[in-house]
């Protein structure tokens, strides 16, 4: 029976790491990378006196990708987006989106006729309904999407009459969205669009940034939240002090900084935990009386189960693999709390 | 296309917001309605008793002179006035006081000078002798190139003789003293309509060109009530309340919501944004116009009409506080401060250009004031395009509003902000 449970459980581990190893060798961004560059910045500065909001800031984001800036607040995620929104100045550097330089006068015209923006905290007028808060913004262009489409694509049918103020937070975003979608824009920016929402409203907002990836539209989003951009981004770029500390897929980062896995044994004992620490090193015995043990690789992760199967453990076992998480601790020095303010 | 895109949001925006309505037009609809039912003798209140000492009498007899008596059927016809005549020889302040008894109201007692006339007259004449040199005088400029040296001379020394005469002529002014209550109600409302009916004897007299026939122009002043004097008045006011008060928050709310950094990212240029807001501030004073002075016709039965002067003179008026609301929402950052700042500016300019009390019944120093203020202008324009239709009242004030509109927009629309820092 144990033996059974064992099979079945190498079996499924099995599956497990093929899945995880399918997923590492998944590279998008290097399809990405072979896809033109919609936004081109190299060495932005935006400087307020003494204070360097973004601080010599380089980096590519390509058409269809969703590209995110994770960093928490202050680290100049919202600065720099709205550089390339064209309604802040920049110190130094160059910045263009879709080859137009955001700092010439031409140019701007037509990067706001080619660009959507959600704004951090996105509000409307509160006394229109959702269809003509949607109609205000579709109006401000030459061209536009049939609202009716636009409020159809995010599922707002039935709220076209309400009033902007009697909405949830997650509907609002929703109208944000749909507000920034009617010009029917190659490129999204969405500035912590999650950030002050319920979950439920989160992932609301999960699911339309998705959709918006099978549109092949571009998105550039901003966020403060790990699982947000490790789920939603072809490409990461973690932001800190107005610099960027990393950039790369989020299994590229985790690869090269998340550390190692670790193969949690549940209600172990100090015994179980000498013997693997003998055998593979790297094993503690945590205040749960759970045991782990950081392995290398796969071939590592083997040998441990194998060993275990000799021991006849039988105890619940699972692999933690890093998470951009982790990756942000080992590369920022902290974690980002959930009103994304950085604590070392 | 975009300006009306906004004109159409902003307009909805504010037509929906209960608080939004109340206080640009229910509020002062109300004040009208408080205003008008206190002065206008609605709901059986009568006409306000008013002792008249006229000391003006010639020849033997000591007849009214013509003039006095123009003056005081001038206050009659205005309806406001039960008037009661004080014997010339009473001392007229026990006279009403006794008249009155001891639960009889406040007094208030005109008395119209000795030599009301005469000076009248004389003061007048000296104008007209004074218009007369002024007007040879130029003809002489003029022609002076075509008369040879004989008609020059002649025509000189007539000059010189008309000039002497003139200064022989003494200085006259003639004075009526109104002697009010101090905590008489309606003091400021009498003070009001006897000031306006005098200002219409001078004019009438120095200006007209029959003096003579002054009794029956001053006729068609004296038909108008006092809801008539309040309407333009109250308008002005909350014309004014709507720009500085009422758009300095708004801005600034959208301002704080991201609503107008949202709308900065799209194609929309910020003047499209300043005449969107400018298009509403106007509809919306239009409307309140057309409710005050039809809410005054069904009420009080008002006379005022509003003319095409008015109308431009409203949307002059809506651009100059529009620009001021727009200057002010560039100094402030929060929905609360400008509010304060609204309120700060707001109500003193109202207390002091004018609108509900006659300039000429304040201080010397507060009407210096009143001549910094955008409102006094404004809200004089008004009453002169609606009420008096005095070409040069309207005009001239009309200029400043229009000097005073085209200068806050521009300060306004600089202190829009339409990119961050």
């Amino acid at each position: 029976m144990i033996e059974l449970k064992n099979h079945v459980f190498q079996f499924s581990l099995h599956i497990m790491l093929k899945f995880i190893c399918v997923r590492c060798s998944f590279s998008l961004p290097d399809g990405a990378r072979m896809s033109k560059a919609v936004v081109e910045v190299d060495s932005l500065l935006k400087q307020y006196g003494n204070l360097r909001a973004v601080d010599g800031v380089s980096f590519e984001v390509y058409e269809g990708e969703v590209f995110a800036f994770l960093g928490p607040n202050g680290a100049g995620k919202t600065t720099t987006v709205e550089i390339l929104e064209c309604i802040r100045p920049l110190t130094s550097g160059t910045a263009k989106v879709f080859g137009y330089d955001v700092t010439k006068k031409d140019d701007v015209r037509e990067i706001k006729r080619r660009i959507g923006v959600l704004p951090q905290e996105f509000s409307a007028l509160d006394k229109l309904t959702v269809k003509e808060n949607i109609d205000l913004i579709g109006d401000m262009y030459e061209k536009h999407l049939d609202v009716a489409e636009v409020i159809k694509l995010l599922d707002l049918e039935d709220k076209t009459k309400e009033r902007f103020e009697n909405l949830s937070g997650g509907l609002k975003q929703r109208v944000g969205v749909a507000a920034s979608l009617v010009s029917d824009p190659q490129l999204i920016f969405l500035d912590e669009p999650t950030t002050g929402l319920d979950p439920k409203a989160r992932r609301e907002v999960w699911t339309v940034i998705e959709n918006l990836k099978k549109l092949q539209k571009t998105v550039f989003l901003t966020t403060h939240y790990m699982e947000e951009a490790q789920m939603l981004a072809d490409r990461i770029a973690i932001i800190d002090k107005g610099k960027i500390v990393a950039i790369g897929p989020p299994q590229d980062l985790i690869s090269e900084h998340g550390g190692l896995k670790v193969l949690v044994i549940r209600k172990g004992d100090k015994k179980l935990a000498d013997i693997l620490q003998g055998k593979y090193g790297q094993t503690i015995l945590n205040g749960n009386g759970d045991v782990l043990v950081k392995v290398d690789d796969v071939n590592e992760l083997w040998q441990v189960v194998a060993t275990l199967t000799e021991m006849k453990v039988k105890k619940d076992i699972e692999i933690q693999t890093p998470t951009i998480e982790d990756v942000f601790l080992k590369v920022v020095g902290g974690r980002i709390t959930e009103e994304g303010e950085l604590r070392q | 296309m975009r300006a009306v895109a906004i004109f159409k949001a902003v307009t909805k925006n504010w037509i929906r917001s209960r608080s939004g309505l109340f206080f640009s037009i229910l509020f002062p609809v109300l004040l009208l309605i408080v205003f008008g039912a206190i002065f206008s003798g609605v709901g059986g209140s009568s006409s306000s008793n008013l002792f008249v000492q006229n000391l003006d009498r010639i020849g033997a007899d000591g007849e009214p002179s013509n003039l006095s008596n123009a003056f005081i059927e001038a206050l009659n016809a205005t309806k406001l006035f039960s008037i009661r005549n004080v014997p010339s020889d009473a001392n007229a302040t026990s006279y009403a006081r006794d008249a009155l008894g001891p639960l009889g109201g406040n007094i208030r007692i005109l008395i119209i000078s000795n030599g009301f006339q005469e000076d009248l007259l004389n003061g007048t004449f000296k104008v007209r002798v004074g218009i007369t040199y002024s007007t040879l005088n130029t003809t002489y400029y003029y022609f002076e190139p075509y008369m040879n040296d004989t008609e020059k001379v002649a025509f000189q020394q007539e000059l010189v003789e008309i000039e002497k005469y003139e200064q022989s002529l003494p200085d006259r002014q003639t004075s009526l003293t109104l002697i009010l209550d101090s905590s008489d109600q309606s003091a400021a409302v009498i003070k009001n309509v006897v000031a306006s009916i005098a200002n219409a004897f001078n004019y009438e007299l120095i200006g007209a060109e029959n003096v003579i026939q002054f009794n029956e122009s001053s006729v068609t002043t004296t038909h108008f009530s006092n809801v008539d004097f309040y309407i333009p008045g109250i308008t002005a006011a909350f014309i004014m309340t709507n720009g500085i008060i009422a758009l300095t928050a708004n801005t600034t709310e959208f301002k704080r919501r991201g609503i107008i950094k949202r709308l900065s990212i799209t194609p929309l240029r910020k003047m499209d944004w300043i005449i969107g807001n400018v298009l509403s501030q106007t509809l919306l004073n239009l409307m309140l116009t057309a409710i005050m002075i039809g809410l005054g016709w069904l009420i009080f039965s008002v006379r005022v009409i509003p003319d095409a002067l008015s109308l431009v003179l409203i949307v002059l008026g809506s651009i100059m506080f529009s620009g001021i609301g727009m200057l002010l929402s560039g100094l402030v950052k929060d929905v609360e401060a400008a509010s304060a700042v609204g309120n700060a500016i707001a109500f003193p300019m109202m207390f002091l250009s004018g609108v509900y009390f006659p300039l000429e019944i304040m201080p010397s120093y507060i009407q210096s004031i009143a001549k910094v203020l955008p409102l006094t202008y404004f809200a004089d324009g008004l009453r002169y395009a609606m009420i008096y239709k005095y070409p040069e009242g309207i005009y001239t004030n009309m200029a400043i509003v229009a000097v005073l509109a085209v200068g806050f927009i521009i300060i306004g629309s600089l202190m829009t902000r339409w990119k961050e820092k």
